[in-house]
């Protein structure tokens, strides 16, 4: 029972990291790797506070968010000036650049993790409170990033992924929806990473590295790119898959690459199959297309 | 007024706008022309704050244009239609006008409609689906509900069929007729837009080399050596 209540914590966990990445990469088009570096960030700053400071939990949670948000103007007050492979590029950087000061600082627990971190809650029910807790977070990230990108936001915020150019030319400074975009994005994984730490008391730097990037990479492009219920359902397949396939008892050899495979071949899969994901509509309601639906009309009208 | 001093526009090593001058007047209809690679697109850019690598001043009423802050420069009351990309494909042709409006006013969504009621019948289509001349018609239109003095337009009948064009021609002297609202036509479609226009500018090499009246340019038995 225990471990199921685990897995559904994570579960929790993916959906909030997913759906904020969704909001990022997927909504806001903006090709930044570096989300999980956000959730370190949330994770690390929330648990020290507990530690050593003696802040009560709930509000080194709180803070631990607010400080991955704050951070966020550091990625994108520079990086959000350059687009595509370069925000990339500067993202790869400033993940890994954290994650080599978070591997060498003694008060971080260095590469050994930080450890002792307070849970958030006690006591026999523990796991099933935190499970309640985490779903109900999980629900609040899907409808507030549902909420943003409806209505006249949401709207400005495809015109901006479509183009930039025609969308300042009409007075509106993309700039300006990036950088939120990016803040919201990346307080939310600031908040799913304090949860995490409260919950398992205990994280490591390589758990934000690049593979954490691929696997949210993969849950948001299987479930389906500016979709609201796509990174939700790729959230779930991604964190259950794994775990089913401990029970088929195959070797440690196999298991331990068979993951990464299996993410890697599910994107490349759904890149040329099914670029909506999961979740997105036959044309224009989301997913991969959506990114591509303005260089495909283009193309289309410059061929007539 | 626009005034142009010593305006010198480069992309890294390459000088596409060198050293122009001039001024005009915001009612003016003015197309400037020049063969591919002239300067003609670079130079409408810096008029909008479009390129950053610039020298020399651009000043609109009296405020400059500032490089790189294109979204604050249109404010000035400065409508600016791109050559490509001037449309949002993945929003309906409403949803299009009223993301262009909300800088400025709404209201101004039943005016477009009139200019055009084409964009009303397709009110609910995206602008992804339209054709190139009803895409064209739906940029002009995204323009104009920012209530410009002034329309910059980079090259607007591109790719369209010749009767499609002297549509959007005639839609945009009425524009300045009916509105007020002045034109600076980049073409490629000299002949054609001769007959909206009525000042002409050429460039060569980034440089002015005829600034007159359009009907002199057209009275030039050798118009196309300009070229």
């Amino acid at each position: 029972m225990e471990y199921i209540l685990t897995v559904m914590v994570l579960i929790g966990i993916n959906v909030i990291l997913a759906t904020s990445f969704n909001l990022i990469l997927g909504y806001g088009g903006l090709m930044s790797v570096a989300h999980p570096i956000f959730y370190a960030i949330g994770a690390y700053c929330s648990g020290l506070l507990a530690i050593h400071l003696q802040i009560p939990v709930p509000l080194s949670i709180l803070i631990g968010a607010g400080i991955a948000m704050v951070l966020s103007f550091g990625v994108s007050l520079p990086s959000l000036r350059v687009s595509g492979d370069y925000l990339v590029i500067a993202s790869i950087g400033f993940q890994l650049g954290i994650l080599h000061v978070i591997n060498n600082l003694d008060f971080t627990g260095a590469a050994g993790g930080l450890t002792n971190i307070p849970v958030l809650n006690e006591g026999p029910s523990r796991s099933l409170v935190f499970v309640l807790l985490i779903a109900v977070v999980a629900a609040c990230a899907v409808f507030l990033v549902g909420w943003i990108v409806e209505g006249d936001y949401g709207r400005a915020i495809t015109a901006m992924r479509n183009d930039e150019e025609a969308f300042s030319a009409l007075g509106r400074n993309a700039m300006n929806i990036k950088i939120v975009l990016f803040a919201i994005g990346s307080g939310m994984a600031g908040l799913a990473g304090a949860l995490y730490a409260h919950y398992f008391a205990y994280v490591t730097p390589e758990q934000f590295g690049i593979f954490t990037s691929a696997a949210l990479l993969t849950m948001v492009v299987v479930g389906g790119a500016a979709t609201t219920w796509g990174p939700l359902v790729g959230a779930v397949l991604l964190t259950t898959l794994p775990q089913a396939i401990t029970f088929l008892g195959l070797p440690v050899s196999i298991m331990a690459p068979l993951q990464g495979v299996i993410y890697t071949t599910l994107v490349i899969f759904f890149l040329f199959a099914r670029p909506q994901g999961l979740t997105g509509g036959s044309r224009g309601g989301g997913g991969l297309e959506a990114w591509s639906a303005s260089a495909a009309f283009r193309a289309r009208r410059d061929a007539e | 007024m626009f005034e142009v001093q010593n305006l010198t526009a480069c992309y890294g090593p390459l000088i596409a706008v060198n050293d122009v001058s001039l001024s005009f007047e915001t009612g003016v209809r003015m197309g400037i022309f020049g063969h591919n690679g002239s300067g003609k697109s670079t130079f409408l850019k810096c008029l909008v704050g479009g390129v950053k690598d610039v020298s020399g001043a651009v000043v609109f009423g009296g405020s400059p244009i500032v490089a790189d802050q294109v979204h604050r420069n249109v404010m000035l009351g400065i409508g600016f239609v791109p050559q490509v990309q001037n449309v949002f494909p993945n929003l309906t042709v409403e949803q299009n006008l009223h993301i262009a409006g909300s800088k400025s006013n709404s209201s101004f969504l039943e005016e477009a409609y009139a200019l055009f009621p084409l964009l009303r019948e397709r009110q609910d289509q995206l602008a992804g689906d339209m054709s190139g001349g009803e895409q064209q018609m739906l940029a002009v239109s995204l323009a104009l509900m920012t209530r410009p003095q002034i329309l910059l337009l980079d090259e607007p009948t591109a790719g369209l069929a010749p009767a499609i064009v002297k549509n959007v021609l005639n839609s945009l002297s009425r524009i300045n007729s009916e509105l007020g609202t002045g034109l600076i036509l980049v073409e490629q479609n000299v002949l054609a837009a001769l007959d909206v226009v009525e000042r002409a500018i050429v460039l060569k090499g980034g440089r002015i080399v005829f600034d007159g009246a359009s009907e002199e340019l057209r009275a030039k038995e050798d118009l196309w050596a300009w070229f």
